[in-house]
Formats: structure tokens, sequence, C-alpha cells
């Protein structure tokens, strides 16, 4: 079980913004194209092999050539007068086919994460994931938030298109679960008295269990990360991936019979609906095979 | 039996149970999976084996840390439980490992196995062994499909009318097993011979005799295998009934006979009316 950093940088207090697959991978998206932007450099990698199980293997002509592990990688970029470390896992440790990390794995996992953040001085960090609601996919996603202290809820409040857990529908009490790795890290972050949010894009709950990504989200949380960074982001990245799903999602939403479409176009103007038969209902319109087979998971209203 | 376990639990490393008086010298170490046995091809050619040589159980890796224990499985009414055992074959010097695929830690079972092979037993090289389903019919001429973690191993097996397999997607566990035996500098070879998608819950003589000639030849085990011919014909008498009864059966079996596909519906249909054929009068 090693962390092989590829390089020491010198760096000073980064920033470290963290992602793994989730619904929608909205939060993954999210990291992977900040990473892609930033043109950050590779700074090392977890070893795979106590916490995965292959997800390929290349046999050509009767001799096994490879076998390849998902990845769980580190990379670096300096953004103007600020550091940022990234942190992108391309699957979540689980046990039993489950698709989010829980256990002693998830744990180990969290910590040779924030092990790395602490050798390079981070005391900040972002993770970030989804956020099922009752909004309207034509409606833009919010940033909905949870922090380690009431100090970075007050600084993410600020940014804009972004709101905390507590001002989110039936979330008066702000109470909640975060399934996962981008859930759990920041806790075990704020035991190792570290800091940090985890921000999550907005993903009407019908679509929350479809196999598709939902880019749409992430461009939200990409409008707050460069918020945070202070700078401009050109994300023309997303532009086609976004478009190919509006594309199907709207093939869905054209099926719906006329009185559920009614009742799902309220959510336009009743932002904060309580989730209704519709959610139900709009499902079956998912195709079968655009379904995700594995347990629900993230954050969801209750 | 030694006392590996109180050494294993004092270092923090899986217990496992070797019996040192094993009397073998530098085995070739057989490998099979209780899991998914495809065809019963698996547990048909290792029992067989245990059975004829009179192999003797010389170690355990004890399941505790790689399985759930989230209750018991039971196969034709008998309670199992994962198991994860060595059998010595004195006469032939060979060394079989018969287990459970892991649920969990699988990079640490795997790398168990091995060690216990290496330094234990210091196994020469292994072969595992498992079923691979095939659009085929059982009248087909069948292949043992074969992947090795070695050129030289490839090589020295050619002559065995072995055919090598190309294939990119999600591994196998014995897949996963070479690729660690490799890092370990130990050579292997896996054997998949082709069982007719059909067959899969049944068992599959000719694709049983066909490892254990193999293994027969390799090892020059001197094994009778007239048995499998007989209950190879018996099971080709019983489908050929089904096919004179069942006109639909008979020609998805002539389509598959002359390397035609069948759709998904004509498959399930074709696995479900032999299954039941089978399982009725065998």
């Amino acid at each position: 079980m090693t962390v092989r950093l590829y390089h020491r940088p010198d760096l000073q207090h980064p920033i470290l913004f963290v992602g793994w697959p989730g619904i929608g991978n909205i939060g993954m998206i999210a990291v992977s194209t900040l990473k892609e932007i930033l043109q950050a450099r590779e700074l090392g990698e977890i070893d795979p092999l106590h916490f995965f199980y292959p997800r390929k293997v290349v046999i050509e002509d009767g001799i096994l050539v490879d076998l390849e592990f998902p990845a769980s990688r580190f990379y670096y970029q300096r953004v103007g007068e600020k550091d940022v470390l990234f942190f992108i896992g391309e699957e979540q440790p689980s046990e039993g086919g489950r698709m989010y990390a829980r256990g002693e794995k998830a744990y180990q996992m969290a910590n040779f994460v924030l092990d790395v953040a602490s050798e390079f001085g981070c005391h900040r960090i972002y993770t970030s994931g989804a956020c099922v609601s009752p909004i309207h996919h034509q409606m833009k996603p919010r940033v909905c938030a949870v922090a380690t202290s009431s100090e970075v809820l007050q600084e993410v409040k600020r940014y804009s298109n972004t709101i905390v857990m507590s001002e989110l529908g039936e979330r008066r009490e702000g109470e909640g679960v975060i399934t996962g790795l981008n859930g759990l890290l920041l806790g075990v972050a704020k035991s190792r008295g570290m800091e940090g949010a985890c921000l999550m894009g907005e993903i009407p709950d019908w679509l929350s269990g479809a196999a598709f990504p939902y880019p749409k989200a992430s461009r939200s949380v990409l409008e707050v990360f460069a918020q945070i960074l202070g700078i401009e982001m050109d994300l023309h990245l997303l532009d086609e991936s976004e478009r190919q799903i509006e594309e199907i999602v709207e093939s869905f939403y054209a099926k719906f019979p006329k009185e559920m479409k009614e009742e799902y176009d309220q959510r336009k103007t009743i932002l904060q609906s309580r989730p209704g038969t519709i959610t139900i209902q709009a499902q079956i319109y998912i195709d079968e095979q655009y379904k995700k087979g594995s347990e629900e998971g993230g954050e969801a209203p209750s | 039996m030694s006392n590996t376990r109180k050494e294993a639990r004092k270092a923090g490393r899986p217990p496992v149970r070797i019996d040192q008086n094993h009397g073998l010298q530098k085995p070739s170490l057989l490998i099979g999976w209780h899991t998914q046995d495809i065809g019963k091809l698996t547990s048909k050619v290792l029992n067989f084996l245990i059975d004829t040589f009179e192999g003797q159980e010389v170690g355990e890796i004890e399941p505790l840390r790689f399985f759930s224990f989230g209750g018991v499985r039971f196969k034709e009414d008998l309670v199992q439980f994962q198991e994860s055992k060595f059998w010595a074959l004195k006469r032939h010097n060979l060394l079989i490992f018969k287990s459970d695929e892991p649920e969990f830690e699988y990079y640490s079972f795997l790398n168990t196995l091995l060690e216990v092979a290496e330094h234990h037993f210091q196994i020469e090289e292994l072969y595992t062994l498992s079923g691979t389903l095939s659009l085929i019919a059982h009248t087909s001429p069948r292949r043992i499909l074969t992947v090795y973690n070695r050129r030289e191993l490839k090589r020295r097996l050619e002559g065995y009318g072995l055919e090598p397999m190309t294939w990119k997607g999600p591994p196998a566990i014995s897949s996963y097993l070479l690729w660690v035996a490799k890092k370990r500098g130990i050579q292997g070879v896996s054997l998949w011979p082709e069982i007719p998608f059909y067959l899969a819950s049944r068992e599959d003589p000719e694709a049983i005799r066909m490892v254990l000639s193999f293994f027969n030849q390799r090892f020059r085990l001197g094994l009778e295998l007239s048995w499998l011919e007989r209950e190879k014909k018996e099971q080709e008498e019983k489908i050929l009934d089904l096919r004179r009864e069942n006109r639909e059966i008979d020609d998805y079996l002539c389509r598959l006979e002359k390397g035609l596909p069948l759709d998904e519906e004509e498959q399930v249909k074709l696995a479900r009316e032999i299954d039941e054929h089978l399982g009725k009068r065998g």
C-alpha cells in the first residue's frame, strides 16, 4: 500500500480539489475539467492494488499483456498566486460490488489523499458531487454546499448561484448524508484539523438514477471553482457533452403525458417544491438501458 | 501441522495452515474455482484427479478477511461453505488448489495463495482451469483457449493443440492471478475450454475429457478416460431425443452447427429446453 509521488514541487498552501464518480458524475467531471483547463501536471498516484479489482485485461495471441486498474491520481498547477492540487479517483474503493466507498478501505483512501495534501501544506479542500433535487431540467442547476466550519460556510455562501443545504427545499435543518468518499473525505479532513466544503451541483431527481453524466450541473460547480480561484474560465470543453445529454433528456421529457408535463413544469415557478409522484412516473420514461443497476447514493432529499 | 497460523496472525498476515510433510518436490500447481463452475468442469476435473490419485489435503487459506459470511449457500440440498484448500497428489508430483473466489481483498488473497505455493511447496509452474461459454453446438469441434504469462511457457506447450486467446475486457480472477504470478516470477497458463452455452449448468463431458487429456499428456498420468466418451455419447443421445421431439430446438442446434448465430430469445429458449430435458432424464 503506497502513494507514489513523481515530483516534489514547492507548493505554497495549495488548495485541493477532489473528485470521485457519483450520481451524474457531476463532481468528477467538474474536477477533471478544471484539471484540463488549467493543464495541471501529474504529481503522483495511490497504488491501486490494495483498493481495486482490475477493470480490464489485455490478452494478445495468448499472452497476458496488461492488466488495468482504476487510477487514483494527484495533479498540481499554479494559478496566479495560488497553488492548486487535484486528486481524481476513477473509482471509489468498495467491497461487495457497491458503487460508493465505505468501511476500512474508504477510510484508508481518504487518509492517503489527506496525507499527500498535508505533506504540501494544504489546509483547504473542496470535494464535489451531486445534489438530487426537485429542479426542472431546463433550469440552471444551483450549487449546494456543506462545509466543515461556519467560517467556510459563510465564505462559500458569497459565491453566486450557491446555496447552503438548509436553504434547499425541505432541508430547513440542513441535515442529510453525503454518501461515499466525496463526503467521507471532508469528515476525515475535519477530524485532522483541515477545512473544506463539498460543492454539489443540482440534478433533477428523476435523472438521478440514469447512467449518463449530467455536465450541466458540472458547469455550475466549475463556475464556483472559478470564483474560488479568482479566475475567468472558458467552459466550452463541456459544450458538446452538455448538448448531447440535453437532447436525451429532452427526448424523455417530450414523452411525458400532458398532465405530468404540466405538473412538472410548475417546478420552473415553484422552485423548491417537494418531489411528488411525478418523480416516479417520469422515471418510467428513462429507458432501462440508461439506468444504473447499483445502489442509490449521493445527496438526495429524504 | 505447523504453527504457521499463529505466526501469520502475529505478523498481520492472513492465516494459513500447511502440512509440512506434503512430500512434493517442485510440483506443478493446478488451480480451480468453485464459483461459477461452468459445465461443472473445475469440480469434475480436480475431484477426479484427487479421487483417482488419492490426493491428500495439505493446506488451507483460512476464509476470514476474504469472504462476507452473510449466510450459507446450499447446492443440491447440501450446505456449502467457503473453502480454499491445497491437495497433494504425491504419485505425480502435483499440487491442487480448490477454492471459492474471494469476495474481498483479492490482491491479498492471490498473493497469499502464491506465497504458500512458492515458499511452502516451491511450485514450478501453475495452471488455472475455468470453462468459457461459447456460441457453439455440443457436436462442434472444441478448443481449449489459453492465456500465458510468459512466452517461454507458450513455446513449451506448443504441440498440445491449445489455442491462444485474444481478448480485451473485464478480467476473470484467473487472469488476475496470472498477472500477480508474473510479478512474482512464476510462470503460468490459464486453460479455458469452450463449453456450449446451453450446457453451462450441466456437466459437459467433452470439455472435461479435453482438459483431462491435456493433463494426461502433460504429466503422463496414465488416465483411462473412456468413461467420459461414454458420458458424452449418452448426453448426445439425450439431446438427440429432444431434437427429434422438438423441431425448433433441432433448428437452433442445426444453425449453431453451421456456425450461424441465434438471437437472445432463441439462446434463452435453447438453454432452458436443454437444461430441463437433461435434468428430467439425467
